[in-house]
C-alpha cells in the first residue's frame, strides 16, 4: 500500500490503528513515516470490485 | 522453500556475502534474481516475520551468498522491515553491500549511500533504472560521482540486463580499503567528535556513524550502546543530552538536512538535463504549487472548483435538494408520519419514530439526505487531491506561513491531517518534539480546523451565501494566525526547520479514487449512522423529559448575545455529539428560512470554533491529560462565543452579508 500523503510504501504488516472510538475499528492504516491515515477497503468492497480475484 | 519463524535459514559462514540494500521498488529483487538465478531460499529473519531472500552465485570462480534485504529508506529504522535490514548490516558483516538506487530519484536516495559509507560498510553504488532516467532527458557523469563518493559506482538498467557485467566486475575487483569522509558543518563535526570520543566499545558500524545515529535518537542502538558501554553509558548519554540542549534544534532534522546539503554538492556536475527534453508538466506544476506567489492562487482555485463548486454547489445543492427536499420532505417523511399517526396509538412512540427529533424524521434524514451526499462529494474531491500528490505540496506551502508566525514547520502535518479528522490529527501531534508544540497544535486543531465532515456540511451550508463563506474562511484563518502569532511570542527560540520528501505529482487513477471514496463513505456511514440514531433518541428523551427545553433555555441568553434565534441552541447541543451533526442542524434551520445571512454566518463561525466533538475531547484528555484538555475546552468555548459576539456586532454595523 502506498501512503496517500507522502507516497512511501507502507509495509504490509503495519497494523490498523485507530483512536479506539469506533466499535468495529476504523479500518485505517497509519503511515509509519508521516502518520497519515490511509483507508483500507473492506473485504466486501474488494470482493464487489473483484480485486481479490485479480490478486489470486 | 519457506521456513517458519522458529526455523530460520542459517547463513553459510564460508561464503563471501553480498547484501542488496535500498528503498523499496528500486530493482533490488530483479538484481537478486539476475545474480542468483532461480535457486533461492526464503526465510524469516530470526524472531520476526520479515522475509529475507538468500541465494548463491559464482563470479569469476568465487562463490558468494547474496541476500536481498527488506526495503529501507535510511539506517535509522522506523518500521520492522527497516529494523531487520539495518540489523542484518550491523550483525552479519557483509563483504560487499550493493546499494541499489533509482536514477530518476538519485538526489532523494543518495543520503542513504552517504550513511552506508559513513557506517564503514563496503559499498558499491548501483544507479539503476538508468534507461528510464535517460528517456526523461537526464544524463549522468558516473565517473565523476565515483570520484566524489570514493566508492565504485555502476550504472544499470537491470530489468534490461544492462550493467550486470559491470556489477559483477565491481564485486570481484572491490577494494574495501578505499574510504571517503564527508565533512559536515563545523558545529556538527564538533558534536560528532565529542560523542565518538565518549564511545569505548566495539560495534558493527564506524564510531562516526554510531555517533550520528545516537544523536538522531536511534532507540535500538541506544540500548545496544547502553549494554556495551555499561558504566560509561552515562557519559555518552550526558554528552548527547548536552548537545541537544545547546543546539536547541532537532538533531535528527539537522543531520538529515546537512546530509542533503552534502549530497547536493556531490551531485553538482554529475547530473545534466538534455536540452531536447520535453517539458515535464508535472514538475512545473509541482514547483508552481509550492511557490507562494503561484501556490496561493492555485490553492484558491482548488478550493473554488474542488470544494465550493463541486461539494458546495453540486453535493450540497443539487444532490441534497433532490434527496432532502424531493425524496424525504415531499415523499418519505409525509408518508411515514401518516403511517405512524394511523398505526401508533402511543404519542411517545410516535415522537420517537416520526416526531421532531424522531429516529426516521431526524436521524435517518440527517445521515442519509444531508450529510452523506455532502461528505460523499467531499471524499471524491479529497481522494482526487490526495492521489495527485497535492497534500505534501500544500504542507510545504503552508509551512512558509507557519514559519512567519513562529510555529514549528512539523506542526504542518497534524494540522493538514486535521482537515480529514481532528481526532486522528490530535493523536499525530505525538510526532512533535516538545510538550509546548504539542499543546499549541492540539489547541489549534480543537479551535480553528474543521474536520472533513464538518467542512463539507459548512461549505454546503454557506455556498448559498458567498459573502458568508468569505467571512467564515477569513475568521478561521485570522484566528488561526492570531493564535499562531501568540504562540510565537510564547515560544521564543531559533528559527524552526522543516523538511519532507515531495513525491512526484501524478494523474489520479479513477479506479483508485472510486475505491478510496467508497471505502471512506462506507466507513463514515457505518460510523455515523448509529450515532445519528443515538443522538436523535437522546434528543427525543430530552424533549419528552423537558431536559432539552431546559438546556435550550439555559443557552438562550448566549444565543441572544450572538444575535441568533433560540432554535439555534439545539444545533450547538447537536454539535457536541458530532461536529457535522451540529452543522446539519444549522442546515435544517437555514432551509426552513429561520436564519438570515448574517445569522447564518455568525452561527457557522461560532459552531466551527466551538468545542470539538466528544471523540476529540476524549482523545485530547488521553493525550494531554485532564488539566490541559479542560483548559483547551474553556479557551475554545470562550473564544468561540467571543468571536461570535464580536462578529455579530460587526455584521450588524456593516450590514454584510446582505
Amino acid at each position: 500500500m502506498i501512503c496517500g500523503f507522502c507516497h512511501r510504501e507502507i509495509p504490509e504488516e503495519t497494523p490498523e490503528k485507530g483512536c479506539g472510538r469506533c466499535g468495529g475499528g476504523c479500518r485505517k492504516v497509519h503511515c509509519p513515516y508521516c502518520g497519515y491515515e490511509n483507508p483500507l477497503p473492506s473485504p466486501l468492497l474488494e470482493r464487489l470490485l473483484g480485486r481479490k480475484e485479480k490478486k489470486k | 522453500m519457506k521456513c517458519a519463524v522458529e526455523n530460520p535459514v542459517q547463513a553459510d559462514q564460508n561464503l563471501r556475502r553480498i547484501f542488496l540494500v535500498g528503498n523499496p521498488n528500486v530493482g533490488k529483487s530483479v538484481l537478486f534474481n539476475a545474480l542468483t538465478g532461480a535457486y533461492t531460499t526464503v526465510s524469516n529473519y530470526p524472531g520476526t516475520s520479515v522475509e529475507v531472500f538468500r541465494g548463491t552465485c559464482e563470479i569469476h570462480g568465487v562463490r558468494y551468498e547474496v541476500l536481498d534485504t527488506p526495503g529501507m529508506y535510511s539506517l535509522l529504522p522506523i518500521t520492522e522491515e527497516e529494523r531487520v535490514a539495518r540489523d542484518m548490516l550491523l550483525n552479519e558483516r557483509p563483504d560487499v553491500v550493493l546499494h541499489v538506487i533509482d536514477a530518476r530519484n538519485i538526489e532523494r536516495m543518495l543520503p542513504m549511500t552517504l550513511q552506508l559509507i559513513e557506517a564503514g560498510l563496503p559499498v558499491i553504488l548501483v544507479v539503476n533504472i538508468l534507461d528510464e532516467a535517460e528517456r526523461l532527458g537526464l544524463r549522468f557523469d558516473l565517473h565523476l560521482l565515483e570520484e566524489k563518493l570514493g566508492i565504485p559506482v555502476v550504472g544499470a538498467a537491470v530489468r534490461r540486463r544492462r550493467g550486470l557485467k559491470e556489477i559483477r566486475a565491481a564485486i570481484v575487483g572491490f577494494d574495501p580499503s578505499q574510504k571517503a569522509v564527508f565533512g559536515y558543518a563545523v558545529d556538527l563535526e564538533r558534536d560528532i567528535s565529542r560523542v565518538t570520543s565518549c564511545l569505548s566499545g566495539q560495534y558493527g558500524l564506524d564510531a562516526r556513524a554510531m555517533a550520528l545515529l545516537l544523536m538522531q535518537r536511534d532507540e535500538s542502538l541506544t540500548e545496544l550502546v547502553r549494554s556495551v558501554e555499561k558504566d560509561n553509558f552515562a557519559v555518552v548519554e550526558g554528552a548527547i543530552n548536552e548537545i541537544a540542549f545547546d543546539r536547541r534544534v532537532d538533531l535528527h532534522l539537522r543531520i538529515s538536512l546537512e546530509r542533503k546539503r552534502v549530497c547536493k554538492g556531490v551531485l553538482e556536475g554529475v547530473i545534466s538535463e538534455d536540452g531536447q527534453r520535453a517539458i515535464d508538466w508535472a514538475g512545473k506544476l509541482s514547483e508552481l504549487t509550492m511557490n507562494p506567489w503561484t501556490g496561493v492562487p492555485l490553492l484558491l482555485l482548488v478550493l473554488y472548483f474542488g470544494l465550493y463548486q463541486f461539494v458546495g454547489n453540486f453535493g450540497a445543492g443539487t444532490i441534497v435538494d433532490f434527496l432532502e427536499g424531493g425524496l424525504f420532505e415531499k415523499n418519505l417523511n409525509p408518508w411515514f408520519i401518516d403511517f405512524c399517526r394511523t398505526y401508533l396509538p402511543w404519542n411517545w412512540l410516535f415522537e420517537l419514530l416520526a416526531g421532531e427529533y424522531g429516529i426516521f424524521t431526524l436521524g435517518v434524514r440527517y445521515a442519509v439526505a444531508i450529510v452523506l451526499p455532502i461528505v460523499g462529494t467531499f471524499f471524491i474531491a479529497f481522494s482526487v487531491i490526495e492521489d495527485s500528490g497535492y497534500f505534501p505540496r500544500l504542507a510545504m506551502l503552508v509551512d512558509r506561513v507557519f514559519k512567519q508566525i513562529g510555529l514549528n514547520g512539523r506542526a504542518v502535518i497534524p494540522i493538514v491531517l486535521g482537515f480529514g479528522c481532528d481526532t486522528m490529527a490530535t493523536i499525530v501531534t505525538r510526532t512533535l518534539e516538545t510538550r509546548r508544540e504539542r499543546l499549541i497544535a492540539t489547541l489549534l486543531l480543537a479551535l480553528a480546523i474543521p474536520c472533513s465532515a464538518q467542512l463539507g456540511v459548512i461549505l454546503g451550508l454557506l455556498s448559498a451565501v458567498p459573502g458568508a463563506l468569505v467571512i467564515w474562511g477569513g475568521s478561521m484563518a485570522g484566528l488561526f494566525l492570531f493564535i499562531g502569532f501568540l504562540s510565537a511570542r510564547l515560544m521564543p527560540g531559533e528559527k524552526p526547520m522543516f523538511y519532507m520528501e515531495i513525491p512526484p505529482m501524478r494523474l489520479p487513477q479513477p479506479r483508485n479514487v472510486l475505491v478510496k471514496t467508497l471505502t471512506r463513505m462506507q466507513w463514515y456511514f457505518l460510523e455515523i449512522f448509529p450515532l445519528f440514531i443515538l443522538a436523535s433518541v437522546i434528543l427525543w428523551a430530552g424533549k419528552m423529559t423537558g431536559a432539552l427545553q431546559w438546556l435550550v433555555e439555559v443557552m438562550q441568553p448566549v444565543m441572544r448575545l450572538l444575535g441568533l434565534p433560540g432554535q439555534t441552541a439545539a444545533a450547538f447541543i447537536f454539535g457536541f455529539f458530532r461536529r457535522d451533526f451540529g452543522a446539519a442542524g444549522l442546515y435544517d434551520l437555514q432551509t426552513k428560512g429561520i436564519l438570515s445571512p448574517a445569522q447564518l454566518t455568525v452561527a457557522a463561525v461560532t459552531l466551527t470554533l466551538f468545542v470539538p466533538c466528544v471523540a476529540q475531547f476524549l482523545i485530547m484528555k488521553k493525550e494531554r491529560g485532564w488539566k490541559a484538555s479542560l483548559a483547551i475546552f474553556a479557551v475554545v468555548t470562550l473564544l468561540a462565543f467571543s468571536v461570535g459576539f464580536g462578529l455579530n456586532r460587526l455584521l450588524l454595523l456593516t450590514g454584510v452579508p446582505g
